[in-house]
């Protein structure tokens, strides 16, 4: 698994981590080499080449000379500058590009040469490659233009390229088509009005991702499939419309072959809709999953850090605190501090300490989507500082609770431990007349089976972990058919060596060297 | 229907007699509103139509409230949906709708006296996002059904109580709610007594329960299947237990067997 390392991370940070080529190459190289990769895709029918052409995006948006090496490749794709093809393309690309150019356009390059000599049904796959460039150019310039139009403009182009690329019907496409699906939902996140707000043009791009959905599913294409779903549910929970996104679940199917950064995606935010509908158990067991199949270092560790912040807040929720080694992992300290101090103040069931943290960095919450279930964090707070009570005395006047909990009133406070005890946070039992608590002993654990249980469940998920990695074993398709060739090959050998032993031994005196020809 | 026709009704509903003619008066409304295309908003609606059909449709609401007619007034909550989610452009001369924040906090509170806190988080964070926490925080009527839901949680029933008594209420449709509040909290409390304490005095049990009489008390105790016996009442649920968790490591031997043969056989496809 080390080297798909594809993700993206949820808050826009775009970087990959991968094995490719090397550093000194010119990203005009790589995208000519990247050329010969695709049409080796298309020939082998094979996608492990396209995936391989779509790592390289990283390096060669770093290149400084991007949009030249870009306009170098399309000429070398396509020769003839009438082509209406590469005209589309060359329209997003800036002015001095264009223009600049002109004297490249001469050269004919072998690689070039051996292009044109392609099918044009070849040449569909690099255009749509191309293509992918040109947008991932334009997202590249908002980083330093942050103009409003390079927004629209790269929507409407990210809006018809989609449109074309669903005509087309090739199954080789599908990787280079799921990631342009991406930077066309990127793009319009990106328009003003921003999400949340009802009027966002997000919320016009539904119908086109409900549509790539339907296509996706009928053609029995699991990457768009996945790349589409995951999209759509972003979607849905940045303007908070988690009904929508609840229901999308409940009635597609995630495709299960779906590359892994998709599932972790999908993992993450089926996670957050559940911990926004109080089925924390559920959100648990999503996140968990989710980190675990995340990278956890290198540029694409935005994801981790995201998916860890949630997962804490949700066992914080379940009333379970986080381990401290969580907090202590060089890719997460730093941001996961405000969390970190949030755990201790939970912990110790200090009330005041508790909303103290929430208020200092309430804006950090709200950047990371978690202010709100921060909030039902309240009652967790006092349930804790109960639970530690009775931990800690056998005996206890309701009145010292009030003080040690800041309860307001006796009553309140009666209420309170009467409801904790019902939900089983401690077991203890409520004197009426003379209002205390009284807590029972703690029962010796072992004599029950949770501790068979807790191993039961271990166990279980760790046979379902080698279960899932035998499964995703990959072997190169028809390499077994080779492998029969070479079997019976070797038996037919064997065989002849067989009959010339028992042939020599026949002949008893006859040359020794019969039996020795086969070695 | 003209727009005038509809202003008439519209003043007819706010009249408070008229509380039983509202649903005829109500369907005349509708009506006009489909002639004139505003009951689902559009681009092209105007100003004036939204503004009609938002404050039909909210005296539709508040008076299904006021008629306990609680699938009415989710269905009135629907279609204002529509309407609260447009931007205020749209609004512009006429102003923002008056009752929004009401009907918000009545659907709310009553999402609260189903007991649907799932459904209530989830409006909530709809309305956080698109009002921003400084709109939600100071508006009372919004507040009063979150502060109800922090004291539930928690459990300190007693400020539960004391919220839906008079004063504290925004206003008279709230009220309608607080009878089946006060009835979810005493079986709450019904049930975490049970488990709480050993036995209760019937004078304490009453105060504990806001009920009026030592009678209703025992009305109350039969009702739930309590023993009550000279001045105090006795929880029986607590011996059952005793029993389901005596069994427990016993009945358990049969589920030990299966875990280790079916870790056996995993074991096996491995090495």
């Amino acid at each position: 698994m080390a080297d798909k390392m594809d993700v993206d991370a949820v808050n826009g940070e775009k970087e990959e981590e991968k094995v490719g080529p090397a550093p000194d190459l010119t990203a005009e190289r790589i995208i000519t080499n990247n050329f010969n990769l695709i049409n080796q895709a298309v020939d082998s029918f094979d996608a492990r080449f396209t995936l391989r052409a779509l790592r390289s995006i990283a390096t060669i948006r770093k290149a400084a000379d991007f949009p030249e090496a870009l306009a170098f490749g399309i000429r070398t794709a396509f020769p003839k500058p009438q082509n209406n093809a590469r005209r589309v393309l060359e329209e997003m690309l800036p002015e001095s590009v264009r223009s600049g150019g002109a004297q490249q356009n001469g050269g004919g390059e072998v690689n070039g040469a051996a292009v044109k000599e392609q099918d044009v049904v070849e040449i569909a796959e690099v255009w749509v490659y191309l293509g992918l460039l040109v947008q991932v150019s334009d997202a590249k310039y908002w980083v330093y233009l942050f103009d409003n139009q390079e927004y629209q403009r790269g929507a409407d182009f990210s809006s018809n390229f989609v449109d074309k690329i669903r005509s087309f019907n090739r199954r080789t496409m599908d990787p280079i088509g799921a990631k342009a699906y991406f930077y066309y939902a990127l793009f319009h996140e990106n328009l003003t009005p921003l999400p949340p707000s009802k009027q966002s043009p997000v919320i016009d791009i539904r119908p086109v991702l409900m549509a790539a959905l339907r296509s996706a599913v009928i053609r029995k294409d699991d990457e768009t499939q996945a790349a589409v779903t995951v999209l759509l549910l972003r979607n849905y929970i940045s303007t908070a419309d988690i009904t929508q996104a609840d229901l999308l679940i409940a009635q597609t199917q995630f495709p299960a072959s779906a590359a892994n950064n998709q599932v972790c995606r999908y993992l993450y935010y089926l996670g957050r809709i559940r911990a926004i509908q109080l089925a924390y158990t559920e959100a648990h067991a999503n996140l968990e999953s989710a980190t675990r199949k995340s990278p956890t270092a290198g540029p694409a560790v935005g994801f981790y850090q995201q998916a860890t912040k949630l997962l804490i807040v949700v066992e914080l929720l379940m009333g379970d605190i986080p381990e401290r080694s969580t907090f202590r992992q060089p890719s997460l300290e730093a941001a996961l501090h405000p969390y970190f101090k949030l755990v201790q103040a939970v912990r110790v069931g200090d009330l005041q300490a508790f909303l103290k943290c929430v208020h200092t960095y309430e804006q950090q919450f709200r950047s990371d989507g978690t202010y709100t279930l921060i909030l039902r964090l309240r009652q967790n707070v006092i349930k804790t500082g109960v639970r530690m009570l009775s931990l800690s005395y056998s005996r206890i006047s309701l009145r010292d609770i009030c003080t040690r909990l800041h309860i307001s009133s006796e009553e309140s406070a009666e209420y309170i431990t009467a409801k904790a005890i019902r939900d089983g946070v401690i077991e203890a039992t409520l004197d009426h007349t003379h209002g205390h608590l009284i807590t029972t002993p703690a029962k010796d654990a072992y004599s029950t089976t949770e501790p068979s249980e807790a191993f039961h469940a271990r166990i279980e998920a760790l046979l379902g972990m080698r279960d899932e990695c035998v499964m995703a074993m990959r072997y190169p398709m028809n390499k077994h058919r080779q492998e029969i060739a070479e079997a019976a090959k070797a038996r037919e050998r064997e065989r002849e060596l067989a009959k010339e032993i028992i042939e020599g031994d026949a002949d008893a005196d006859d040359g020794d060297e019969g039996g020795f020809e086969g070695m | 229907m003209a727009e005038h026709e509809l202003k008439q009704i519209i003043s007819q509903l706010e009249k408070p007699h008229n509380l039983h003619q509202a649903p005829k008066l109500l369907s005349k409304a509708k009506l006009g509103l489909l002639h004139l295309h505003a009951l689902v908003p559009s681009a092209n609606t105007s100003p004036q139509h939204i503004l009609l059909a938002t404050s039909v449709l909210e005296h539709g609401a508040l008076l299904s409230i006021r008629l306990k007619d609680t699938e009415a007034f989710t269905r009135y909550y629907q279609q204002l949906q529509p309407f609260y989610s447009l931007p205020h452009e749209r609004w512009h001369r006429a102003g923002k709708p008056k009752n929004q924040s009401k009907v918000t906090g009545l659907y709310l509170l009553l999402l609260l006296s189903v007991g649907d806190y799932a459904g209530f988080h989830t409006v909530l964070e709809g309305l956080e996002m698109s009002s921003g926490k400084e709109h939600i925080e100071k508006d009372e009527l919004i507040q009063y059904p979150v502060r109800l839901e922090q004291a539930l949680m928690e459990g300190s029933y007693d400020k539960v109580w004391g919220e839906t008594k008079g004063e504290r209420v925004p206003s008279e449709e709230f009220a309608v709610f607080s009878e089946v509040l006060i009835n979810t909290i005493r079986s709450e409390i019904a049930s975490c007594s049970e488990r709480a304490y050993p036995s209760l005095q019937i004078s304490n049990a009453k105060n504990l329960l806001f009920l009026d009489s030592e009678g209703a008390v025992i009305q109350f105790a039969q009702a739930r299947g309590w023993v009550a016996k000279d001045g105090r009442i006795y929880f029986p649920q607590q011996e059952a237990e005793m029993l389901a968790a005596g069994k427990d490591v016993m009945s358990s031997s049969n589920t030990v067997i299966e875990n280790t043969l079916g870790y056996a056989r995993k074991l096996e496809t491995i090495v």
